[in-house]
C-alpha cells in the first residue's frame, strides 16, 4: 500500500440513491424518480411509473363508444375537455359525422378556456415548486371562473363528460358568452399583471435560465410534442399545421422560444410559451366570441354506434402537448383495440436525458417545466 | 384535417413501399387503401429495424410517436406511427407477429422514445424486444403474471399475499349487465348470420328495419 495516501483519499465516496416520491410535492403526483446524487448533483435518474395505473385501454375493449367519453376525461382531470375531444375526433372521422357548426364554435370555446386553465394550474404549481406562493392565489382566482362556467355548462368541476360524439351536450347561453367576453377582458389584464410580477423577476430569471435545456434533436429523438418542443424554437402546433375542427378560421401565432433570457430551450422559455399561448387562446376565444351563430349542437347519430372495420390515428393539440388515439375497430359495438398515446408519458422518458449533471434544486424546477399529469402518465 | 392529410399521403405510400422493396427486398412492403380511417404499410417482422432506419434516413421520419401492439386470436400485430413535422408526413408501420413467441428488433437506438413505448408494449402484451437497453415492465410491478392487453388475460388470484379482485370490492352488477350484453349480441350476430344464409337480398330490408327502429328509439 501506498503510505502516501491522505486522509481524504482514503474517504468513500459512493453516490447516493435518494427516492424522490412518490409523495413528494414537487413532483405534481404519484411520480417517483430514483436519483443517484454525488453531494448535490445528480448523475442518473430513472423515473418510477404505474402508480395510477388504471389500465383504460382495457377497459374501452368492453365498453360502447359513448361509454368510453368518462373514462378519458379521467386521464388528464386538468384537461378533460381536451381529452375528450380528442377521442371524440377519432371516432367521428370512422363515422365521417359532419358536426353542426355551433358545436364545432362551442368546442373550441371551452377548449380554449380549458386550455388557459391548464395553464394557470402549471403557472401556480410550478411558482410554488420554486418558491414563490402568492402567484398559486392569483392563478386559482381565474381557474375557479372557468371551473363555475364548466359547471354551469356540464354539471362537473373537473371531469365533463360534456363533448358527445356529433356535438355537445349542452347548449351555451347568451349570458354564459357575455360573461366569457367580461372574463377575457379581466384576463388580459390579468396577464399583465402576471407578468409584472413574476415573468420580469429577476430571481425567477437567473433561477431558470440555461436550466434543463431541452434542445431541437433532444425533442425530435424523444417525440417531445406541445409547448416543450415550441420552447425549443419548432414551430410546429396540430391547430396550424393540422388543423382539425374549425381552427383554420381562426387568426392566431404560435409563440416559440427564442431564447428569452438564456439558452434556447431552457426552463424559462417553457414557462414562457405557456404564458403568451394563453394570450393566444384568448385572441381564439373572441375570435370564437363573434362568429358563432344560433344553430343545432348535436348531428344526428344513430343509437347504437358501430364503426367500420378499420382503424385511424387521430391526433389533437392538448394542453400539454399532442394527444394521440390509435383506434382499431373489427366492426362492432366495442372498439377492438384504443391507444392512447399520451405526450405525458413521452415526456417523462425525456427526464433522464436532462438530469444528469443537473444540481437537485434544478431538477425539480425541470420537472415542473414539462408540465406532467400523472393520471395521463399511467393512464 | 386529417381527412386531407389522408388523401394528400396516398401517392406517398408507393412510394415509400417501392423505395423500402428497392433497398431491403426481404421487407416485402405492401398497402392495401382503406376507405375508412387510415392504410396502414405492412412489413415483415425481421426487417423493422433496417426499414424504421431506411425510412429515417430516406424520408426523414425523425419522431417515433408510438408503438401500438394489438392481439388477435391468431398472431399479435405492432404498428409504428412516425412522423416527420418538417414535411408534415405521417406513415403507420405494421408487421405480424407469432402469437406464442412474439419477438422482433429494437428501434430505441433510432429514437430514443421507443425506449418507453417498447417497454409498454412488452408489459401489456409479452411483445420481447431484442437489444432493448432496459428490459422491464413499467406499468404493472415487475413481478406482475401475465399480460393484460392480450384477450385471454385472466388477473392472477393472488399478488403478494394480496387478493388481487375481492369479493367484497366488486360490482357484480355491472359484471352480470355486460355479460347480459355479451349474450345479446352474441345471439343477434347469430341471427344475422341465419338470416344471411337463408336469404341474401332480404336482409337488406331487415337492417333498415333495425336501423328505423334505433332512429324512432333515440327520438322517444
Amino acid at each position: 500500500m501506498n503510505e502516501n495516501f491522505s486522509n481524504q483519499e482514503k474517504l468513500k465516496t459512493d453516490l447516493l440513491t435518494i427516492n424522490m416520491g412518490p409523495q413528494h410535492p414537487a413532483t405534481h403526483g404519484v411520480l417517483r424518480v430514483e436519483i443517484k446524487t454525488d453531494s448535490e448533483i445528480v448523475v442518473q435518474a430513472i423515473p418510477h411509473i404505474g402508480y395510477l395505473h388504471r389500465c383504460f385501454e382495457k377497459h374501452a375493449e368492453n365498453l360502447d363508444y359513448r361509454g368510453i367519453i368518462p373514462f378519458v376525461d379521467r386521464m388528464d382531470y386538468l384537461a378533460a375537455m381536451s381529452m375528450e375531444w380528442g377521442y371524440v375526433l377519432a371516432v367521428e372521422k370512422m363515422l365521417k359525422t359532419e358536426i353542426p357548426l355551433r358545436a364545432e364554435y362551442i368546442r373550441v370555446l371551452v377548449c380554449e378556456l380549458q386550455r388557459i386553465a391548464s395553464h394557470l394550474m402549471f403557472f401556480g404549481t410550478y411558482l410554488i415548486d420554486l418558491g414563490a406562493f402568492s402567484p398559486f392565489l392569483y392563478a386559482f382566482q381565474k381557474r375557479e371562473w372557468i371551473l363555475r362556467l364548466f359547471e354551469e355548462l356540464s354539471g362537473a368541476r373537473l371531469l365533463y363528460n360534456y363533448i358527445w360524439i356529433g356535438g355537445v351536450w349542452n347548449d351555451i347561453t347568451d349570458q354564459q358568452l357575455k360573461g366569457i367576453e367580461k372574463f377575457c377582458h379581466e384576463m388580459d389584464l390579468e396577464i399583465a399583471k402576471y407578468h409584472k410580477l413574476v415573468s420580469g423577476n429577476s430571481i425567477l430569471i437567473n433561477r431558470l435560465k440555461n436550466v434543463g435545456v431541452m434542445d431541437q434533436n433532444l425533442c425530435f429523438d424523444y417525440g417531445l410534442t406541445g409547448p416543450i418542443l415550441r420552447a425549443a424554437g419548432v414551430k410546429w402546433d396540430l391547430r396550424k399545421n393540422r388543423p382539425y375542427s374549425i381552427y383554420d378560421k381562426f387568426n392566431f401565432e404560435i409563440p416559440v422560444g427564442e431564447g428569452f433570457k438564456g439558452t434556447l430551450g431552457d426552463c424559462y422559455d417553457r414557462y414562457m410559451v405557456r404564458m403568451l399561448e394563453m394570450e393566444e387562446s384568448l385572441k381564439i376565444i373572441r375570435q370564437c366570441l363573434e362568429g358563432i351563430e344560433a344553430g343545432d349542437i348535436q348531428a344526428k347519430v344513430a343509437k347504437n354506434i358501430k364503426l367500420p372495420a378499420g382503424e385511424i390515428y387521430s391526433k389533437s393539440e392538448c394542453p400539454r402537448g399532442e394527444l394521440g388515439y390509435h383506434l382499431i375497430s373489427d366492426g362492432g359495438k366495442t372498439p377492438y383495440r384504443l391507444k392512447i398515446k399520451s405526450s405525458c408519458f413521452t415526456h417523462v422518458s425525456a427526464l433522464p436525458a436532462v438530469a444528469a449533471g443537473q444540481l437537485i434544486a434544478d431538477f425539480v424546477a425541470t420537472i415542473g417545466s414539462i408540465d406532467i399529469v400523472l393520471g395521463e402518465v399511467d393512464r | 384535417m386529417n381527412d386531407s392529410f389522408v388523401t394528400n399521403g396516398w401517392p406517398m405510400f408507393s412510394t415509400y413501399t417501392d423505395s423500402i422493396n428497392k433497398m431491403i427486398p426481404e421487407a416485402k412492403a405492401i398497402y392495401e387503401l382503406r376507405e375508412v380511417g387510415d392504410t396502414p404499410i405492412d412489413i415483415e417482422a425481421e426487417s423493422v429495424h433496417p426499414v424504421c432506419q431506411h425510412l429515417k434516413t430516406q424520408f426523414g421520419f425523425h419522431v417515433l410517436e408510438v408503438i401500438t401492439g394489438c392481439d388477435y386470436p391468431d398472431r399479435i400485430e405492432v404498428s409504428y406511427i412516425l412522423a416527420n413535422f418538417t414535411d408534415n408526413q405521417e406513415v403507420i408501420l405494421k408487421t405480424k407477429l407469432s402469437r406464442e413467441n412474439p419477438v422482433v428488433d429494437s428501434v430505441s437506438d433510432i429514437w430514443s422514445s421507443a425506449n418507453f413505448q417498447e417497454r409498454e408494449c412488452f408489459d401489456m402484451l409479452g411483445v420481447h424486444f431484442n437489444n432493448h437497453p432496459d428490459p422491464r415492465r413499467i406499468l404493472c410491478p415487475d413481478d406482475w403474471e401475465g399480460f393484460p392487453l392480450r384477450k385471454d388475460y385472466k388477473t392472477q388470484e393472488r399478488y403478494r399475499h394480496m387478493i388481487v379482485n375481492p369479493e367484497s370490492k366488486m360490482n357484480i352488477e355491472d359484471r352480470e349487465f355486460a355479460n347480459k350484453q355479451k349474450a345479446l349480441e352474441a345471439k343477434q350476430k347469430a341471427l344475422e348470420k341465419t338470416k344471411a344464409d337463408a336469404m341474401a337480398e332480404p336482409k337488406k330490408v331487415a337492417e333498415i328495419v333495425e336501423d328505423k327502429k334505433d332512429d324512432q328509439g333515440e327520438k322517444s
